[in-house]
């Protein structure tokens, strides 16, 4: 009530209102349609045959829709989607290895030379590691990791890890103070502390964090294309780049699918993961 | 008179081996902790770097045969170098693209925000783009924009809006444009995901008292919800910045880089050196004014970082 008189009459605010809904939708609607629309039409575009591709001008309903340029995509993209798999699934596990001990010390212990530790991470965050990919190249070749997963599941980690360190550390430094303390008073040691208590409460960080070295590991596409080659375990997304480069225009009812193919995974997991996601992002 | 000093010199010298030894009995599980993470710094970020400025400083081809010193030739055949100023303009661009992105991204999650039903679902869906492999997405508006047959011109054509497609790859601002576009339209909603998460965490007596006051919604917007962002806008702002200097698959796969270096932003020209040409030594060169470009936006974000850390911790 105190609101109606505070801004007026309440005819102004009732149309004030219905002009900031209509403006809301409005603008959420073009949002929308600015993602969904390109992808819909590329989704469409797969269904289509070659000659319907090729001689049908712009259509929407796939006229004879068929599933060729899919089983084409996804027997040729086999091995390299199993690539991909490993290189992202040892990317994640790596990456937690580092950063969940390295975090939680960020997080809720003092030791001298804590806040220079920090901003050391902070600059690695902000290190631009494109540079990165020439002398990790080079070594690479010296030491035999060129060419190898491990090679690439450690390389990524020049990228993964100030990341994940950040976004755990805030989780890890948002727990209840005392939480440790507590536990050494039931008789656990430092190290039980750790990980009975505080590693169990910090399952969704955890899985924010594993799931972006995830998509890291499997979209990542400057590194992998560096280091691997075609007789090594060449990435999915380094096989569908080599589709793209070359003559002018080409059957893109395949293209799409196979992109499609390599870009759903991380696009499910990051639907399971959002709820855990959303709150890491928070700054 | 030098005795005493030399004594005190001493002594602090103990006092310091002391100290280390003492910190690292009292905290060895927090330094145990952190061995990993200090391994990853040193092994994976310091000693590459300082190996690829040694690099740089030599005419060094990759698989490392043979290198010759030659000093600080690189950087000054660089700064000789005409395309060197074409790929810093277009640098300029794609920063100039990153702030766009902001735009989007503080108006959707404001927006999103407000919405009573569908919330979840209207924000999972604008972050598609963004969980996708960057080449994905370049694949896919290499199709969506292809001239002889993308729908984009395709449709245009059919309605008679243009008579003919526009090869844009082949000059230089067209060019630009749809690489910029490409990837605004992949990464905003990184910023919109940060930005979303703080305006959600903004509390609504906020908004609720600004009402009671009689502040309209462009105030409560101006007043409130931007004040209160303003750490997560800087933050998602730099990271974005650098990361977008450092993000070259989408030029490189839409364009090349071309017409001629066109759109070689200087990670590109990096990558053009380094990948292209087998040229390890100029590319890091190249990383090197990255870097120098880089390290403006650094110092600005650890300054709001460490601010608003302090004002967290006095909260």
């Amino acid at each position: 009530m105190s609101s109606a008189t505070a801004s007026g009459p309440l005819w102004y605010q009732d149309r004030g209102d219905a002009l900031f809904a209509l403006l809301k939708y409005t603008t959420i609607m073009f949002f929308t349609v600015m993602v969904l629309v390109p992808l819909i039409s590329v989704v469409v575009v797969s269904f289509w045959s070659p000659p319907e591709f090729f001689g049908a001008g712009p259509h929407i309903i796939p006229q004879e829709p068929t599933l060729d340029a899919w089983v084409t995509a996804f027997t040729g993209f086999q091995d390299n989607l199993i690539n991909s798999a490993l290189i992202a699934t040892g990317t994640t596990a790596l990456a937690l290895l580092i950063c969940i001990p390295g975090a939680y010390v960020f997080g809720r212990q003092e030791f001298p030379g804590k806040e220079w530790g920090f901003r050391v991470i902070m600059v690695a965050l902000l290190f631009p590691y494109i540079l990165l990919i020439i002398p990790l190249t080079d070594t690479w070749y010296g030491l035999g990791l060129f060419n190898t997963i491990p090679g690439v599941i450690l390389a990524y980690q020049v990228f993964v890890t100030p990341f994940a360190i950040w976004i755990l550390r805030d989780f890890f430094e948002g727990l209840p103070a005392n939480l440790e303390e507590a536990a050494q008073v039931f008789g656990c040691s430092q190290w039980q502390a750790f990980y009975k208590v505080i590693l169990p409460l910090s399952l969704p960080a955890v899985m924010a964090t594993g799931f972006l070295a995830f998509l890291v590991g499997w979209n990542d596409f400057l590194f992998s294309n560096m280091l691997t080659t075609g007789t090594g375990p060449r990435p999915a997304v380094v096989t569908l780049y080599l589709q793209t480069v070359g003559g002018e225009s080409r059957y893109w009812g395949l293209v799409m699918a196979q992109a499609l193919i390599v870009g759903t995974p991380p696009t499910v997991l990051y639907m399971i993961a959002r709820r855990h996601l959303t709150q890491s992002f928070a700054v | 008179m030098s005795n005493v000093t030399a004594q005190r010199q001493e002594t602090t010298q103990v006092s310091r081996v002391d100290r280390f030894v003492g910190a690292i009995r009292e905290h060895w599980f927090s330094y145990l902790l952190f061995l990993p993470t200090l391994l990853y710094l040193v092994f994976l970020l310091w000693i590459p770097f300082f190996r690829g400025v040694w690099m740089s400083f030599h005419e060094w081809s990759s698989g490392g045969a043979n290198p010759t010193w030659v000093g600080l030739e690189n950087y000054i055949y660089l700064l000789n170098w005409d395309p060197f100023y074409t790929s810093l303009q277009a640098t300029l661009g794609f920063g100039i693209a990153t702030f766009f992105q902001l735009v989007l991204a503080v108006a959707a999650a404001s927006l999103v925000a407000n919405l009573d039903k569908f919330k979840a679902i209207v924000s999972t869906g604008l972050i598609i783009p963004y969980t996708m492999p960057p080449v994905v997405t370049g694949t896919i508006w290499l199709y969506l924009l292809d001239p002889n047959y993308g729908p984009i011109f395709g449709y245009l054509m059919e309605w008679g809006v243009i008579s003919e497609p526009i090869y844009w790859s082949s000059s230089g601002l067209p060019a630009l444009s749809v690489v910029s576009g490409v990837l605004m339209w992949t990464f905003w909603p990184f910023m919109f995901l940060i930005i979303l998460a703080s305006r959600e965490s903004i509390p609504d007596e906020y908004y609720e008292t600004a009402q009671v006051y009689g502040s309209n919604r462009v105030q409560t917007f101006l007043r409130i919800t931007l004040p209160q962002l303003k750490s997560a806008i800087l933050v998602a702002l730099s990271i974005r910045l650098v990361w977008n200097l450092a993000k070259v698959s989408q030029a490189f796969q839409l364009t090349q880089g071309g017409p001629g270096y066109e759109t070689s932003v200087l990670g590109v020209l990096l990558y053009r050196f380094a990948y292209s040409d087998g040229q390890f030594g100029m590319g890091f060169a190249v990383g090197m004014f990255l870097l120098a470009v880089t390290i403006g936006f650094v110092a600005l974000f650890i300054r709001e970082f460490e601010k608003a850390r302090k004002e967290g911790s006095t909260a």
